[in-house]
């Protein structure tokens, strides 16, 4: 029996072999949508553990690694929904943008706040397209949906974004 | 020639979000700084897997009703 089939049939030994060979992967993707290593870590074990009990719904032939990604990326999903800043971003009046160190240092706090305050779903999506740069198809695959889903969501998370930082008279150098 | 100059503007706006958020939002180490296997271990210890009440009730049901009409343990097994 190989080391999946042992794991589905709850074999302690074959999720441990599985846990050493993927808890790295895991962790680089889920600190790549929460940017926090701390959390990244809570949910990395959280993610193992929710695999372990999910272990009878994994069919042996199917990808491990796909697998445990998604549910990953649903739980930091979630993490992001639960730590929305609360605060309204509209702080200022719009005017005219300064090339003052203090003034850039506020416009870098206010697109990292504009953009923590984006639906969580979106804010998953541009993360994982606009600065990790990764592929469509594997940030699709991660969120269980389809490429042309993603490019609306990156799409739409970059309108928003737009939208908040132009009332708030951030303009992006 | 209004609408290609706000068209123009728009993808300029949004090529210029794009680079701020990769200027602005500082990569992250994304190697693993340590074994998490200990924790996984203890999580699995506390919580133990629990079978779900309804799981129990099936189980119940089927030994009451194999007691009551022992046939039916055939049927059973002929559907496996």
């Amino acid at each position: 029996m190989d080391l999946l089939q042992r794991f589905a049939h709850g074999e302690i030994d074959a999720f441990e072999t599985l846990v050493r060979q993927f808890q790295g992967d895991i962790y680089a993707w889920t600190v790549r949508i929460v940017r926090d290593p701390g959390v990244a870590e809570d949910l990395t074990v959280e993610t193992l553990w929710r695999v372990y009990r999910a272990r009878h719904q994994f069919r042996p032939n199917g990808n491990f690694s796909a697998w445990a990604r998604r549910i990953a990326t649903n739980l930091a999903i979630d993490h992001l929904r639960r730590n929305r800043p609360e605060q309204s971003f509209l702080a200022e009046p719009a005017g005219v943008p300064q090339p003052d160190p203090v003034v850039q240092r506020e416009n870098q706090e206010r697109i990292q706040q504009a953009f923590r305050r984006l639906p969580a779903k979106l804010q998953v999506a541009a993360t994982l397209a606009l600065i990790e740069e990764l592929p469509y198809d594997e940030i699709a695959s991660a969120l269980g949906t389809s490429v042309g889903a993603v490019k609306l969501r990156v799409f739409r998370a970059v309108r928003i974004l737009r939208k908040h930082l132009s009332q708030a008279g951030v303009r992006p150098e | 020639m209004k609408g290609h100059e706000d068209k123009y503007m728009t993808e300029h706006d949004d090529r210029q979000i794009r680079d701020a958020l990769k200027q602005y939002c500082p990569p992250v180490n994304t190697e693993l700084r340590r074994d998490l296997w200990p924790d996984i271990l203890r999580k699995l210890d506390h919580h133990p897997v629990r079978v779900p009440w309804y799981d129990w009730a099936l189980v119940g049901l089927s030994a009451a009703m194999f007691l009551a009409f022992p046939r039916l343990v055939l049927v059973f097994a002929y559907h496996l």
